[in-house]
């Protein structure tokens, strides 16, 4: 029996998902804190859909278990679904109903009367979607769109939310956008665990967890994680366009083409090279480097 | 089970078929167009059959004869040839079908009280036009013998037939295709709406990703059937209303029997069929499959329901299965009320068979939907 802590919304003990002999998730263990917008990050196929599923309880775990909000998606999944939000991959708008009957009719499943109409009247309002209150929501654009996907997930005010990839194929400014929405929701006290595989989204991230092959390898702020890889590498810049040389080198972990400069990852005794100037890791680089460990471990 | 939610699903069906111009074009089109189509194109009384007439006799009864095959529009006469190969050559080229040969002399053998062979051909290809067209001759020969009969029965030289047969016609004396086939077409319409609609109108969630969204909500499956199925409901009893009464305005079809009788076997019916569409949309991924899983079904109703052919004709084993056919408990009873005026006493068996239906296909329409995925 997992129990809940203080001010920890969301309790993930050894959850594991099987399909067939595809271990899609292999005993994850992780919290989401009261308020906290938790990332999710990792590239695709890595599980986070399947994790997500498992917690908003539309998919039953193989093995281990989550409280969400005080109820087992194992034992109670129906309790589950009455607390949370939940805003699928693919933006879940019905392109022939405008927006305001888009917002109410998934009001409509969690609240009735006075409360349903107050609810959407105030998700009009939170996400700025009242203008496009009266369009149908096939025409909105992706960014659009996708804000009207959230506002539908969160329009019961829900204590924790899961946003499977909010932002993906969104422009730069409409994922701001997107993420400006989270964050004035955690402000409100509610709790969100968003998925992501843009590396810089992590940074917006007050916690991290990456997921690679069904597993969370890391997990942190952002601010740790990259303090945890600076402790293990150094990262430099210099001028060229042979990393592929570089690569080859004794003492150089990786290192990769951007744009006229190579970016060179260190062991940390290795002899510094001329012309070098030392950066700070990027999330970037924490992503490659625990996909790399995680790799060679495999491979052991 | 929450109303407020049953009616906000429904709420949004409603408001998704009326904005989807495919869909209402479906519904309202289909139906009448069907009817149409069936009711003028499925007839089985033969009209105005092609003719070629090798007429060697040309006399008074040869052209009575004639006259008589061409009197209640079963034969047009197209042609009048002088060999036989000529009456050949046009039915090879389906310019006749039937070609009739009157030989010589009619007139002075009849007078001399002797017998006259006619020799017909008939295009047998069809079975069904060969046994039409061969009734027709009969029947055009018949009426001119007996005017024949009855001039020498006057004249004092000759005695009525032994046998004469009056056979009378119940319920449909005109022998009216369309007021057999209308029952038959609100069934077959009924179940297209109802199963391919209530289909279609789940999968396409699950196909949209909409259904995760949904099952993801405190809505229980009950509440997401029902509300669901509830304007499908609705548009399957406009849409049989529709069809009768196109079938009555256009096609005279009678209504003998109770209305309020065979709205109840309208919605039994539309409510099995219903279910239907609910399980195969369980089993169903996409559109396209649950199409297919729609025509598996759809198919075998059409042709074993004794829609267009008699289950009296079928070899047994094939007749055991039609008592699996839903749709065929559906047209004896609309049959039995519209065409025959009989009433619940005589039509309990079919009645019977298909609540027995509808209840045993909503129970495993409510097993089948489940809300996890997988």
């Amino acid at each position: 029996m997992v129990g809940l802590k203080a001010a920890e919304k969301v309790r993930v003990e050894r959850l594991e998902r099987r399909f067939g002999h595809l271990l899609a998730v292999a005993g994850v263990s992780f919290e989401v804190r009261e308020g906290e917008v938790f990332g999710l990050l990792g590239p695709n196929g890595a599980g986070k859909t399947t994790l997500v599923r498992m917690l908003s309880g539309v998919l039953a775990p193989s093995g281990g278990d989550a409280v969400v909000d005080g109820a087992s998606v194992v034992r109670e999944p129906e309790r589950v679904k009455a607390r949370i939000g939940y805003a699928t991959q693919e933006a879940s708008v019905y392109p022939f109903l405008t927006v305001r009957e888009n917002l109410e009719f998934r009001a409509a499943m969690y609240l009735e009367g006075r409360a349903l109409a107050a609810a959407v009247e105030d998700a009009l309002a939170r996400f700025g979607l009242a203008e496009v209150a009266a369009r149908r929501a096939g025409e909105l654009s992706g960014g659009w769109r996708q804000r009207l996907s959230i506002a539908q997930a969160v329009v019961h005010r829900p204590r924790v939310a899961f946003l499977d990839e909010p932002t993906t194929g969104l422009d730069p400014l409409a994922r701001r956008t997107v993420w400006d929405l989270v964050y004035a929701e955690a402000e409100r006290g509610m709790s969100a665990l968003v998925t992501t595989h843009y590396m810089d989204e992590a940074e917006r991230c007050h916690r991290v967890g990456l997921v690679y092959r069904g597993r969370l390898i890391a997990l942190g702020t952002p601010q740790e994680l990259k303090e945890a890889v600076r402790r293990r590498y150094r990262f430099f810049q210099l001028p060229g366009t042979d990393a592929e040389a570089w690569r080859a080198r004794a003492g150089v972990v990786d290192a990769w083409q951007r744009g006229g400069a190579i970016r060179v990852v260190l062991e940390p005794d290795a002899p510094v090279p001329a012309g070098a100037t030392e950066e700070a890791p990027t999330m970037e680089d924490v992503f490659v480097l625990k996909i790399r460990e995680e790799d060679a471990d495999a491979r052991v | 089970m929450r109303v407020s939610r049953v009616r906000a699903v429904a709420r949004k069906e409603m408001l998704e078929l009326r904005r989807d111009p495919v869909l209402l074009r479906v519904i309202v089109v289909l139906p009448v167009a069907m009817l149409l189509l069936f009711g003028y194109a499925v007839n089985f009384n033969l009209k105005h059959i092609p003719l070629a007439v090798w007429d060697r006799a040309n006399d008074r009864i040869s052209q009575a004869l004639v006259r008589e095959l061409e009197a209640d529009g079963k034969f047009d006469v197209v042609r009048h040839v002088q060999s036989e190969e000529e009456l050949v050559r046009l039915i090879d080229r389906q310019q006749a079908r039937v070609g009739l040969e009157l030989p010589p002399g009619m007139l002075e053998r009849i007078r001399a009280g002797q017998g006259v062979k006619l020799t017909a051909l008939v295009d047998g290809s069809d079975p069904t036009f060969a046994f039409q067209a061969q009734v027709g001759l009969q029947k055009a020969v018949g009426r001119l013998n007996a005017r024949l009969v009855a001039a020498r029965m006057l004249a004092g030289e000759a005695q009525p037939l032994p046998l004469e047969l009056a056979p009378e016609l119940l319920y449909n004396p005109e022998g009216n295709t369309a007021a057999f086939m209308v029952p038959g077409i609100v069934g077959i319409i009924l179940t297209q709406i109802a199963v391919i609609l209530t289909g279609l109108a789940i999968v396409r969630e699950k196909e949209t990703r909409m259904l995760e969204a949904l099952i993801a909500t405190p809505v229980r499956p009950g509440e997401l059937v029902v509300g669901k199925v509830l304007p499908y409901l609705a548009i399957a009893f406009v849409d049989a209303l529709l069809v009768l009464w196109v079938g009555r305005a256009v096609f005279a079809v009678p209504m003998r029997g109770s209305p309020a009788l065979l709205l109840g076997l309208v919605f039994l019916f539309v409510l099995g069929s219903l279910a239907v569409g609910i399980v195969v949309s369980a089993r169903a991924r996409t559109q396209i499959q649950a199409i297919f899983a729609t025509l598996v079904y759809y198919l075998p109703s059409i042709f074993l329901s004794g829609l267009f052919f008699p289950i009296e004709g079928m070899p047994r084993a094939l007749q055991a299965v039609t008592y699996l056919i839903p749709l065929r408990y559906f047209l004896e009873a609309a049959r039995g009320i519209m065409l025959r005026g009989v009433g619940l006493d005589v039509l309990l068996v079919p009645f019977a068979a298909l609540a027995l239906f509808t209840v045993l296909m909503l129970v495993f329409a409510t097993l089948s939907f489940r809300k996890r995925l997988l």
